[in-house]
């Protein structure tokens, strides 16, 4: 017999949390479709359920000195609707899998799952997203690429809660985010860019390039984003072939039952340079 | 584990697995048979079933998850104003065939009106995306969501 | 002019399935109920050496190959399909044996500590293998005039070739049976297109009578040929167990384990070799199909001859030189789908018109018309075209409401549009329907009306169908029709709902029974009549040299679909599809346009999305997270029409519809694609993926 805890608060929740192992369950978008036994049986934990749904201190969203916290256990969906969410955000929320399970699912969610595929995650790398954790004793704040280390791994400590994730308070003047599955609805991502940057006066101010599904995790390199900086973008045309060239090498997909390497190759490519030639 | 939530309206108290999916407690445990189960994945929306007003796939969703919440199935949305304009609609459009989807679609369509109340046709097909349907390639789904509208002018 | 039957009413079924309240199987408990679930071989190819079994809690029952009383064999066309598997698997998904139980977390602890042994062999994994190790099932052939001839004295000589992939029916019911025993009778319930077939299948396996046992088809949740031949199978299951523990047995696969171990749509290799004379006409045709039978043979030989039969399509080609085989491989076996071999086939040679016109440099709508079949040639096994041919009315309606001419002259690239002309022959093929002998009774009590027919509501319409002619035809309220359960023990054999033949074939018998009754109306307050089919007097059909007429009569029509195509990620969007069809006459136009969306939606499934396949035995797209049809956000506008060309045997003129949905929009929407890259499409599905290959390949 699988237990479960619901606690009343988030600090009972750590407090249970450093006195037993636990897996922690939202809503079980994840976990449950993972576990699953087959008809009419229920999935199996090795481990007690802590259920942390409910919680109203991690469901907030908010503006603080400049920055969007979301609360780790903020629906989906209210996150979409949340007037302070950056327009391209939700676009991306928007997109990510079915109406029914965009109500339960949590961003937090998306984020411990770890999946190169996770919809969320292009985003949050390329604006450099904070994720904070929580335990008992101790508050810590670190960079999503720091919190990932591969796939399905995070550094989220069997005492610790995922609790915020916090986003620059910012929108880019350029966005573009296309997603691709195998159909045009609910479907898992095979590829994805997103591409944001701030252009003034012709000029590349500012340039995020992030892209899902197609390495260990997310594809983005600051570096080649520096390059790009004070560019024109009527020299983009001309240089497209070498940026390309430059990312080649962080694209490293796989062959798998929802589409092809070389399939994910190209086209990846095909969407950054889609995404450098209309910047103007 | 304890479980206290509100089936159609009806508050209940049970002790069950935190682990059981909702799915399996409505069926096995309360005879909620209008709940299908046509994946076991959250893929096919034949066990969507209202939560707090909102559409939910309840094959994903733990016992645990439910406490203090209201969930809805069609046994309870059957009796209401809302309901009968939805079947208004669906039996005028021809959006039943096989059926085994049927109570799904009712309640996306109820969980989108219930936040859009006037949506366009996109939209319709967006909020009904999460609903598989085999038989009948879903635009007659899509007039009978339109027809549940007219109908239903002013229940939204 | 539309005719009064074709007036839509609020579909019967829909009422009880829109609250929930239809009683699917899934939904059945019975009393001291055990569940049942399937232990299956995880080897392609193997000698089963031993299986290691837990120590049994009392309460529980493993049920195998020795607890079957009669014979351990699937009833079907070729009943080949062991029951249990003896001493050798075949497949992966391949039964060996039932874990009974009454608590489903018990049966899972048995079922994790099953062990069994195997010594691998080499298998044949596709049909390229197959192929060439010659591992042939079935091998037809037929010809027509002197295709030798023909190609002697060929202009031209064009050859070509053309592939399709696997495809799953994904009703949303998975299926489900139960069985029980009252007193010394056998019941078994379930979701399923064929009582009577599963009423064979139990009186081999049970060695028991037709007296004594009863088949109960229950509320169905979409079948598509899928419920055809496979509750054959898991109803012999389920009848097994009740038996062996003397409780009812009821078994619901989730999604996974049905894709896993049902049928699919069998994958196709069509190669043509195409003799055009002086005026580039297509005068001879060598046609070679070969399909992915699967592990058993089952009833794919009657899928190949519908391929091989439908393999001209609506096109008149005087000399012929036709090949059908059916391919052995591990691999689940293949199986009944909407359309039965047809949609393989007629694929392949409206793309083999496409190129072959390409090749030439002429209008591919206009080639084709110049081979259309006409009323009175004669079809590709010698047989007669009967019927008024009105594929030049359909393709008029079709080009004018598409604007398919001024869409063509669009030569942008990645956009397209393209046109399909196809049939489908009613009814079972050949001799099938004298075989079946299809059976109905009508029944007056007073003012009430009850018929009895075997063939099934699975969510097409059937029971608003038949009770509307049946009332029509006797001009009382449908109110007073009743549909009699489908219950082997209560109504005849009409035959199984498959082949497009319930409306037709079943409907056209209530039709004329009603008739009858009709007359003798005012005279007797109670009147039981039967009837059985009989073919139209002027069918001949010869099954040893497939000459003569295959089918009765045929359904046609035209599809065309518009299509775009992404050029930075080769995404393929449908914008919109038009279907013009004759199906004689609409019973029900609101139910027939319902069907007839459905089939082409389906069809644009296979042709684009529906990737399935299969490595080192194991399918690849083995739950719906990987295996995709279209949802809402798939599908474009259809724009459906019809045009009336009454049957004189069909019930109020309708012929059949149901398949005939399903062949035209794969071959539409790949003359799209071909007309939007400038390239021959000679594949489905047709995925970003090839797309991509195919743009960067020169």
């Amino acid at each position: 017999m699988v237990d479960g805890i619901r606690p009343k608060s988030l600090k009972k929740a750590l407090e249970i949390l450093s006195e037993q192992q636990f897996t922690i369950m939202a809503s079980g978008t994840d976990l449950m479709v993972q576990r699953a036994r087959g008809f009419a049986l229920a999935p199996e934990f090795e481990k007690p359920l802590l259920f942390i749904e409910h919680l109203s201190e991690l469901k907030k969203i908010y503006i603080e000195n400049d920055e969007i916290h979301i609360g780790a256990c903020a629906i989906l969906t209210d996150i979409m609707h949340s007037e302070i969410i950056p327009p391209v955000l939700k676009d991306i929320i928007g997109q990510m899998a079915s109406p029914p399970t965009r109500n339960m699912a949590t961003l937090a969610g998306n984020i411990c799952n770890a999946s190169p595929a996770g919809d969320s995650l292009p985003y949050l790398y390329a604006v450099d997203a904070k994720i904070v954790l929580q335990s008992s004793d101790e508050k810590r704040t670190m960079h999503v690429s720091e919190f990932i280390t591969a796939a399905k791994k995070t550094v989220l400590k069997a005492n610790e809660l995922v609790t915020d994730i916090i986003i620059p308070n910012k929108v880019y003047s350029h966005n573009v985010y296309r997603r691709l599955g195998q159909r045009k609805g609910m479907s898992l991502t095979k590829a994805s860019l997103l591409g944001m940057a701030d252009i003034e006066e012709g000029k590349i101010i500012d340039i995020r390039i992030a892209l899902g599904a197609v390495s260990a995790i997310i594809a983005r390199s600051k570096e080649i984003e520096e390059s790009l900086k004070n560019k024109k973008t009527e020299d983009l045309k001309t240089d497209v072939a070498e940026i390309l060239a430059k990312y080649d090498p962080l694209i490293k997909p796989i062959d798998d039952a929802r589409s092809t390497a070389k399939y994910r190759k190209k086209v990846s490519l095909n969407l950054i340079k889609d995404f450098l030639e209309n910047l103007n | 584990m304890k479980i206290d939530f509100t089936l159609n309206n009806k508050e209940i108290s049970i002790d069950v697995d935190a682990n059981r999916r909702l799915l399996d407690l409505l069926r096995d445990d309360f005879g909620m048979k209008s709940v299908k189960e046509g994946c076991g994945e959250g893929e096919c929306g034949a066990c969507v079933v209202l939560v707090n007003g909102r559409s939910m796939n309840s094959c994903m969703l733990p016992a645990g998850a439910i406490i203090g919440k209201s969930v809805v199935t069609l046994e309870g949305f059957k009796h209401t104003e809302r309901y009968k304009a939805i079947e208004s609609g669906f039996l005028k459009a021809g959006s039943v065939q096989c059926g085994f989807c049927t109570p799904g679609f009712v309640i996306s369509t109820e969980s989108l009106l219930n936040e859009n109340p006037h949506p366009t046709d996109d939209e319709i097909k967006e909020a009904l995306s999460g609903n598989l349907c085999r038989c009948t390639g879903y635009n007659m789904i899509v007039k009978g969501v339109r027809l549940a509208i007219e109908m239903g002018e002013g229940l939204w | 002019m539309k005719q009064p039957i074709s007036k839509s009413i609020i579909r019967v079924d829909s009422r009880a399935k829109l609250r929930g309240e239809a009683q699917y199987v899934s939904d059945w408990e019975f009393e001291n109920m055990l569940y049942a679930r399937t232990f299956r071989s995880t080897k392609a190819k193997a000698k089963i050496l031993s299986i290691e079994i837990p120590d049994i809690p009392e309460g529980y029952f493993i049920v195998d190959k020795n607890d079957v009383p009669g014979v351990n064999r699937m009833r079907t066309v070729v009943s080949d399909h062991p029951l249990f598997a003896e001493d050798n698997v075949q497949y992966i998904g391949q039964p060996i044996l039932l874990v009974v139980g009454p608590d489903r977390e018990g049966i899972d602890s048995i079922y994790s500590q099953i062990k069994p042994e195997y010594q691998e062999e080499t298998p044949l994994l596709t049909l390229e293998e197959a192929e060439k190790h010659s591992k042939v099932f079935t091998d037809y052939n037929y010809k027509k005039e002197d295709p030798e001839k023909a190609f002697a004295n060929a202009h031209r000589i064009i050859e070509d070739s053309f592939s399709t992939g696997y495809q799953e029916h994904v009703y949303l019911e998975p299926q489900g049976i139960a069985a029980e025993f009252k007193d010394d009778t056998l019941f078994v319930y379930g979701s399923m297109q064929c009582p009577f077939y599963v009423e064979g299948a139990l009186m081999d396996a049970m060695d028991m009578p037709k007296e004594k046992i009863r088949v109960v088809q229950t509320v169905t949740g979409g079948a598509f040929g899928g419920k055809e031949e496979f509750p054959s199978l898991n109803g012999c299951h389920v009848a097994i167990a009740a038996k062996k523990t003397g409780h009812p047995v009821s078994m619901i696969y989730d999604r996974d384990e049905d894709i896993l171990c049902s049928t699919k749509r069998h994958p196709s290799k069509v190669r043509f070799k195409a003799a055009l004379d002086e005026n580039d006409d297509l005068v001879g045709l060598d046609i070679d199909v070969l399909l992915n039978a699967g592990a058993y043979n089952g009833l794919s030989p009657v899928v190949l001859q519908r391929a091989i039969f439908s393999a001209t399509n609506v096109y008149h080609i005087k000399n012929l030189n036709v090949r059908g085989r059916n391919y052995m491989t591990n691999v689940l076996p293949s199986g009944a789908y909407r359309g039965f071999g047809a949609p393989q086939t007629i694929f392949a040679i409206e793309m083999l018109f496409y190129n072959i016109a390409k090749k030439l440099g002429v209008d591919p709508l206009e080639y084709k018309m110049r081979h259309l079949l006409k009323q009175a040639d004669s079809t590709c096994t010698g047989g007669c075209v009967r019927e008024e041919v009105k594929m030049p009315e359909i393709i008029e309606k079709i080009v004018k409401s598409s604007d398919y001419y001024n869409k063509l002259k669009n030569n942008k690239k990645y956009q397209g549009i393209g046109i399909s002309l196809f049939l489908h022959g009613c009814g079972f093929t050949g001799k099938g329907e004298s075989v079946i002998n299809g059976k109905i009774e009508l029944i007056k009590n007073k003012d009430i009306v009850t018929f009895k027919v075997s063939s099934v509501e699975m969510g097409q319409g059937a029971e608003t169908v038949l009770r509307k002619i049946v009332a029509e035809t006797l001009e009382i309220p449908i109110e007073k029709v009743i549909y009699e359960t489908v219950d082997t023990g209560k109504v005849p054999d009409s035959g199984p709902t498959v082949a497009s033949r319930t409306t037709m074939i079943v409907g056209g018998l209530l039709q004329k029974t009603a008739m009858q009754m009709k007359e003798r109306w005012d005279d007797l307050e109670n009147l039981e009549l039967t009837n059985n089919y009989k073919q139209p007097k002027y069918l001949s059909w010869d099954d040893e040299n497939f000459r003569g007429d295959c089918y009765p009569v045929h359904s046609w029509g035209a599809n065309v679909a518009e299509v775009e195509i992404d050029p930075v990620t080769y995404e393929l969007t449908v914008k919109k599809l038009h279907a013009v069809f004759d199906v004689g006459v609409p019973i029900d136009e609101r139910a027939l346009i319902g069907q007839m969306e459905g089939g082409v939606v389906q069809g644009v499934g296979w042709a684009t999305i529906e990737v399935m396949g299969s490595d080192l035995g194991r399918l690849k797209q083995a739950n719906l997270t990987d295996y995709k049809i279209p949802t809402s956000m798939d599908v474009p506008e259809i724009d459906c029409d019809f045009v009336l060309n009454p049957y004189e045997f069909g019930p109020f003129g309708a012929k059949c519809a149901g398949e005939l949905s399903f062949v035209g929009s794969p071959p539409a929407v790949a003359a799209a694609v071909a007309h939007a890259m400038g390239k021959a499409i000679n594949h489905l599905p047709i995925t970003p993926e090839v797309l991509m290959e195919m743009d960067n390949e020169d």
